[in-house]
C-alpha cells in the first residue's frame, strides 16, 4: 500500500507538471502577451513595452515557465493585472463559496441517486422505472446552462418562487444564511448529477441482484428489506465512490457555467471573467487546481475502493 | 480623469455586450433640493434642449421621459456593474491595465474631474458641472490659464484649488517618468503629450493655475484631450509616503515619486477601499461606504459637503455585480434593478420590461465602428488592390447600412459614414456627415470595377483584364487575371458583427468579389491582426471587423489613421490625411477636425459601419432627462436622480 501510494504521488507530480506545462505553453502560443487586450486598443507601443517588461512577457517562454513553476512551488499563483489583486487572495475569497455550492449539490445528488437507482433496479421494467429512466435521460442530455436558464425562467421570473440569482453574500456563512437564494443553483447542479449517478447505480444494482449472494440471502429467509439495505445497497454503491472521487474537482473548479448563470461568486465565475481578460495568472492557477484535484480525486477514489471492497488490493 | 479620456474598441463592444454606466454631466439645478424636472437651468451655452420624446430622433431608441413623480428623500438606487467592468483602482491616475471607463465611472463619483463632459446625449464640456471654467489661451496658444470654481470642497473642509491640480500634475509626472515602468503607469499617457507638453505649471492665485506649453496647440485639442485628463487630488491630505505620515513637499520630484508609490500601493488594496482614510477625502457627490472585493459590489452614500450644482436627494447608491449581461437582464426582468442595461440580444424583451414599468432609451455614443482594410498584406496582390481608391469605394457601395440598422440592430443604431458621424451631435460634426458618399448600390460598385479594367462576373469571379496604372486600368502592380478574393475576420461576439460581415460578403458576391467571413475572438483579432502591434502577421489578414473606437469629445483620429499611428490597425497612409490630422492637433483652425473627418469619410481608410445605440432601462426613479440621456455618452450623474413615491 505504501509503495503504491508513493508511486501514485510520484506519477501525480508528473501529471501536474504536465498540466502546468501544457496550459502554459498553449496560452503563450495563442497569446504571447496579453498586453494589447489588457491595456486596451488605444494603448501605445511604449505602454505595451512597459507592460511586457513589468510582467516578464519580454523574456523567453522557457524562462517565463521556470519562473511560473518556481512561484507556484512557493505557493505564489501570481497577480491578476486586471483585477489588481493577488491570485492567492482571489482564490481565498472564492474557494469557500464554490466548495459550498458543489459540496451541497454533490451530497444531495448522492442522497437522491442511490435510493433512486436501487429502486429502479428492484422495480425494473415497471412504470416507475420507465418514468425515472426517461427523466434521467432527458436531464442528462440537457446542457446544464439550459437547465439553469429554464429554472430561472420558470421558477423565478414566471412563478417568482425563488430569486433569479444566487446569494451575493461575501462569506460562506452569509451564503448559508440565505438558503432560498441557493435553491436554484443547487438544484441545477444536483439534477444533472442525479441523472448520471442513478444510471450507474441502477446498472450496478441490477448486476448485484443477479449475484448468488443475493439469492443466498433471500434463501436464508432474510427479509427483502434486509436484503436490500444490508447487502444490495452496500455492494451496489461502489461505483458511487469512483464517481464522487471524480467529482472532487468540481468542488472548487467545476461549476463555471452554474456560477456564471446564477451570478454566484466562486472560482468558476473568476475563471469565466479571466477568460475574457486573458488574465494569465488566474487561468493558469485555475487549471492547475483543477488538475491537482483530478489527480487527488482519482487517488482518493482508488484508496476508498480498496478499503470498502476487499476484492481490491492496491499493490 | 474625465471619462472622455478613455477611448477604446473594448469600451464600444464591452458596452454593447455587457454594458456600462459611466459618468458625465447633466445640466441643471441649484445646489441641493430636488433636481429640476426639465433640467436645463444653469446649463452651459452648449446645453441641448431637453427633448423628452426622442422617438423620432435619428438614432434614438425608445423615449426619454420628463422628470416626474413625487421625489422621495433618501432611499437606495441600484445599478449594475457587469463582468469586466468591476472597479479595480481608486486613485485618479489610472494605470494602463486599469484604464477603463468603468474605473472612471467609479472614481468620478468620488473625485470630480476638472472638466465634466456630456450635456445629455451631446459629448461636449458641461461647464456648470465642471470645476474648471473655460480655459483662456494666450501667447500664441502656448499658455493656458484656468480659473476654478471655488465651491468645491474636500471632505476635510479644504477648498479644491489650484494646488490640487498642480499636485495631480506632479504625481502624474512621477508616475510616467520613473526608470522602470513609465508609460503603462497612466493609461492615457502618450509620450510627448500631457504632461510632457507642459513646460511649466504655476498657481498665481488660489483658484487659478497656468500651464506654459512646449508647443502651440489647437486650443480645442488641448482643452478636450489634455486638460480633460486632470482630476484635482487633495494635496493637503494625500501628500504622504506612508499611512499617517507627514505631508511632503510634492514639488520635489523625489517626494512626488514616494507619494505616487504610496498611493499606488494603497490603490492596490481593494479590500480596504471603504476603510482607508485616504479615500474618505473626496470632493464628489458620494463617499464610498462599502467595497466588497469578494463580490465586486460597492455602496456609496450621499456626500453632504459636495459643492457641485446638485447634491444627491437619495441616500445610497448601490452597485451590484452581474456575471453577464444575461444575468443582469434577468435582474431587470425581475424588477430588482432601478437602472439596468439593455443589450442588442435583449431587444425582443423590451416590451416585457416596459410592461413592468421600465423606461427604455438608447442613443449612439460618440465613436465609430469600422471594417478595417490591411494596407500591408502583400498576398495575392492585396496591397496593390486595396491601395486603389475605386476598389475601396466599390466595397463601400456594397455595404447596406439601412438594412444593417434595421435587420441587425432592430433599428437601435444610427448610420455613420465617417469617423465623426452625424449623431451624436457635436460641434465637430462635418457638414456632410449626414450624406453617404457611397450609398448602397450593387450597380455602382459593378460600374466602378468595370470602368477600371475588371471583368465583372456576378456570382462568379471578377478578374482584371486591363492591367496597368493608366486611366481605366486596374492599377499599379495588379496583374492580368487577378481576382478579388479576400478574407474578412470578424469578432464572434456580439452576433451583430457576423451578421454585418455576412451582408457585405453577400453583396460582394453579386459583383464577383469573394469575401470569406471568418470568426475570431475579439482578443485574438486585436492581439494578432494589428499591424503596429503584430507586424509579423501583416500578411495574414486582408480585412477585419472587431468593433471600433469610443471617441473623445474632440474626435480627431490622431494615432488611428495617421501614418505610423500606434492605433493604425491597417497601416493606412495618406499624406493629405496626415496633414489634416496634424492640423487638428497643432493648428489654430477651429474647423480642423471637421476637415479631417470629411476627408477620411471620402478617402475610406476603412468602411465605416452603423453606430449602435447604448440602451438603458430605469424604473421607480426619475430626474432631468439629460441625466438619463447622458448615459448613452458614458455619462453617469445619479446625483440628479430621485426615487419616486410608490417605487
Amino acid at each position: 500500500m505504501t509503495s503504491y501510494l508513493i508511486r501514485r504521488v510520484a506519477s501525480a507530480v508528473i501529471v501536474v507538471l504536465g498540466v502546468m506545462a501544457a496550459t502554459f505553453l498553449m496560452l503563450h502560443a495563442v497569446f504571447p502577451s496579453p498586453a494589447k487586450v489588457v491595456l486596451g486598443a488605444r494603448t501605445t507601443p511604449q505602454a505595451i513595452a512597459a507592460f511586457n517588461r513589468d510582467n516578464g512577457f519580454d523574456r523567453s517562454v522557457g524562462a517565463q515557465f521556470l519562473t511560473y513553476v518556481n512561484h507556484t512551488i512557493h505557493g505564489n499563483f501570481g497577480y491578476s493585472y486586471k483585477l489588481n489583486q493577488s491570485v492567492n487572495s482571489l482564490f481565498k475569497e472564492n474557494a469557500g463559496r464554490s466548495a459550498l455550492l458543489s459540496g451541497v449539490s454533490l451530497v444531495l445528488a448522492v442522497v437522491i441517486a442511490v435510493p433512486l437507482g436501487i429502486a429502479q433496479a428492484v422495480k425494473r421494467n415497471s412504470l416507475f422505472d420507465y418514468v425515472a429512466t426517461g427523466t434521467s435521460f432527458t436531464l442528462y442530455s440537457m446542457p446544464i446552462f439550459f437547465v439553469s436558464l429554464l429554472l430561472i425562467a420558470i421558477l423565478s421570473l414566471k412563478l417568482n418562487w425563488f430569486p433569479f440569482e444566487a446569494s451575493q453574500a461575501s462569506t460562506v456563512i452569509g451564503v448559508i444564511k440565505q438558503p432560498r437564494s441557493m435553491v436554484l443553483p443547487v438544484v441545477s447542479l444536483t439534477i444533472v448529477s442525479v441523472a448520471s449517478f442513478s444510471r450507474y447505480l441502477r446498472s450496478s444494482a441490477l448486476d448485484n441482484l443477479a449475484q448468488d449472494y443475493i439469492k443466498v440471502a433471500r434463501a436464508k429467509g432474510l427479509s427483502e428489506r434486509s436484503v436490500l439495505y444490508r447487502h444490495l445497497v452496500r455492494n451496489s454503491s461502489l461505483p458511487i465512490i469512483t464517481l464522487v472521487g471524480l467529482s472532487l474537482p468540481d468542488l472548487l473548479a467545476g461549476n463555471l457555467i452554474t456560477e456564471e448563470v446564477f451570478n454566484f461568486h466562486g472560482l468558476g465565475l473568476l475563471f469565466f471573467a479571466a477568460l475574457g481578460n486573458e488574465d494569465y495568472s488566474i487561468l493558469l492557477a485555475y487549471t492547475l487546481v483543477g488538475g491537482i484535484l483530478v489527480v487527488l480525486g482519482n487517488l482518493v477514489a482508488d484508496i476508498a475502493l480498496s478499503m470498502t471492497d476487499p476484492r481490491i488490493r492496491l499493490t | 480623469m474625465p471619462h472622455r479620456a478613455v477611448r477604446s474598441s473594448r469600451a464600444l463592444f464591452a458596452v454593447l455586450a455587457a454594458g456600462a454606466v459611466i459618468l458625465a454631466g447633466c445640466a441643471s439645478g441649484s445646489s441641493g433640493g430636488t433636481p429640476k424636472a426639465a433640467g436645463s437651468s444653469g446649463s452651459s451655452s452648449q446645453a441641448p434642449s431637453n427633448n423628452t420624446n426622442t422617438s423620432t430622433t435619428v438614432g434614438a431608441y425608445g423615449t426619454l421621459p420628463a422628470a416626474s413623480g413625487t421625489p422621495v428623500k433618501g432611499g437606495t438606487i441600484t445599478y449594475p456593474i457587469i463582468n469586466g467592468s468591476t472597479p479595480t483602482y481608486i486613485m485618479p491616475i489610472l494605470p494602463g491595465a486599469d484604464s477603463t471607463v468603468y474605473n472612471q465611472q467609479f472614481e468620478e463619483l468620488l473625485y470630480r474631474p476638472l472638466y465634466w463632459f456630456d450635456v445629455g446625449n451631446r459629448p461636449v464640456i458641461n461647464y456648470p458641472l465642471s470645476i474648471g471654467k473655460a480655459p483662456v489661451y494666450s501667447d500664441g496658444d502656448k499658455t493656458v490659464t484656468v480659473t476654478m470654481n471655488p465651491n468645491y470642497k474636500w471632505t476635510d473642509g479644504a477648498s479644491v484649488d489650484a494646488q490640487d491640480v498642480l499636485f495631480w500634475i506632479d504625481e502624474l509626472r512621477a508616475a510616467v517618468h520613473p526608470v522602470k515602468t513609465d508609460a503603462a503607469n497612466f493609461g492615457n499617457y502618450t509620450p510627448g503629450d500631457f504632461p510632457d507638453n507642459v513646460d511649466k505649471a504655476s498657481a498665481p492665485s488660489k483658484f487659478t493655475f497656468v500651464l506654459h506649453l512646449t508647443h502651440a496647440y489647437n486650443p480645442n485639442w488641448f482643452t478636450e484631450t489634455q486638460l480633460n485628463l486632470i482630476t484635482p487630488l487633495p494635496s493637503t491630505t494625500w501628500a504622504q509616503d506612508k499611512a499617517g505620515g507627514t505631508q511632503l513637499d510634492y514639488t520635489n520630484p523625489a517626494n512626488a515619486k514616494k507619494i505616487a508609490n504610496f498611493l499606488e500601493a494603497q490603490s492596490g488594496k481593494l479590500s480596504t477601499y471603504a476603510s482607508n482614510p485616504l479615500w474618505k477625502d473626496v470632493d464628489g457627490p458620494f463617499t464610498l461606504t462599502k467595497f466588497d472585493s469578494g463580490t465586486d459590489a460597492n455602496t456609496m452614500t450621499a456626500n453632504p459637503a459636495y459643492g457641485g450644482p446638485q447634491k444627491p436627494v437619495f441616500q445610497t447608491l448601490q452597485a451590484l455585480y452581474f456575471a453577464s449581461s444575461t444575468a443582469q437582464f434577468d435582474a431587470v426582468r425581475a424588477g430588482k434593478l432601478d437602472l439596468g442595461e439593455v443589450s442588442s440580444d435583449n431587444l425582443p424583451q423590451v416590451p416585457i420590461i416596459k410592461r413592468l414599468g421600465y423606461n427604455v432609451y438608447g442613443y449612439p455614443g460618440l465613436g465609430f465602428q469600422y471594417t478595417v482594410f490591411n494596407f500591408q498584406d502583400k498576398t495575392n496582390h492585396w496591397k496593390n488592390i486595396v491601395d486603389q481608391l475605386y476598389f475601396r469605394q466599390a466595397i463601400a457601395h456594397l455595404q447596406d447600412e439601412d438594412a444593417i440598422i434595421k435587420g441587425v440592430y432592430g433599428g437601435a443604431a444610427a448610420a455613420a459614414y465617417g469617423p465623426v458621424p452625424a449623431v451624436p451631435a457635436t460641434a465637430y460634426v462635418p457638414s456632410d456627415a449626414s450624406t453617404n458618399p457611397y450609398p448602397y448600390s450593387i450597380q455602382t460598385a459593378s460600374q466602378l470595377l468595370s470602368s477600371h479594367g475588371w471583368k465583372v462576373v456576378p456570382g462568379g469571379t471578377t478578374t482584371c483584364i486591363k492591367p496597368g496604372s493608366g486611366a481605366g486600368e486596374c492599377g499599379a502592380g495588379i496583374p492580368a487575371g487577378q481576382n478579388l478574393n479576400f478574407t474578412d475576420y470578424y469578432t464572434n461576439d456580439p452576433a451583430s458583427a457576423g451578421l454585418q460581415t455576412t451582408q457585405l460578403a453577400s453583396a460582394a458576391a453579386q459583383v464577383g468579389i469573394k469575401v470569406t467571413p471568418v470568426a475570431k475572438t475579439f482578443n485574438f483579432i486585436v492581439d494578432q491582426y494589428d499591424d503596429p502591434i503584430a507586424p509579423s502577421n501583416n500578411n495574414k489578414w486582408q480585412v477585419e471587423f472587431y468593433g471600433g473606437f469610443t471617441e473623445g469629445a474632440y474626435p480627431t483620429t490622431d494615432t488611428i489613421f495617421n501614418t505610423g499611428g500606434s492605433n493604425n490597425e491597417g497601416d493606412y497612409s495618406n499624406k493629405q490625411a496626415d496633414k489634416l490630422i496634424n492640423d487638428s492637433k497643432f493648428s489654430s483652425n477651429p474647423n480642423a477636425v471637421q476637415d479631417e473627418a470629411s476627408y477620411l469619410t471620402k478617402n475610406l481608410p476603412a468602411v465605416f459601419d452603423p453606430n449602435p445605440d447604448l440602451i438603458y432601462a430605469w424604473k421607480g426613479i426619475s430626474g432631468p432627462p439629460d441625466s438619463f440621456s447622458n448615459l448613452t455618452q458614458y455619462g453617469f450623474t445619479p446625483e440628479y436622480w430621485y426615487l419616486t413615491s410608490g417605487s
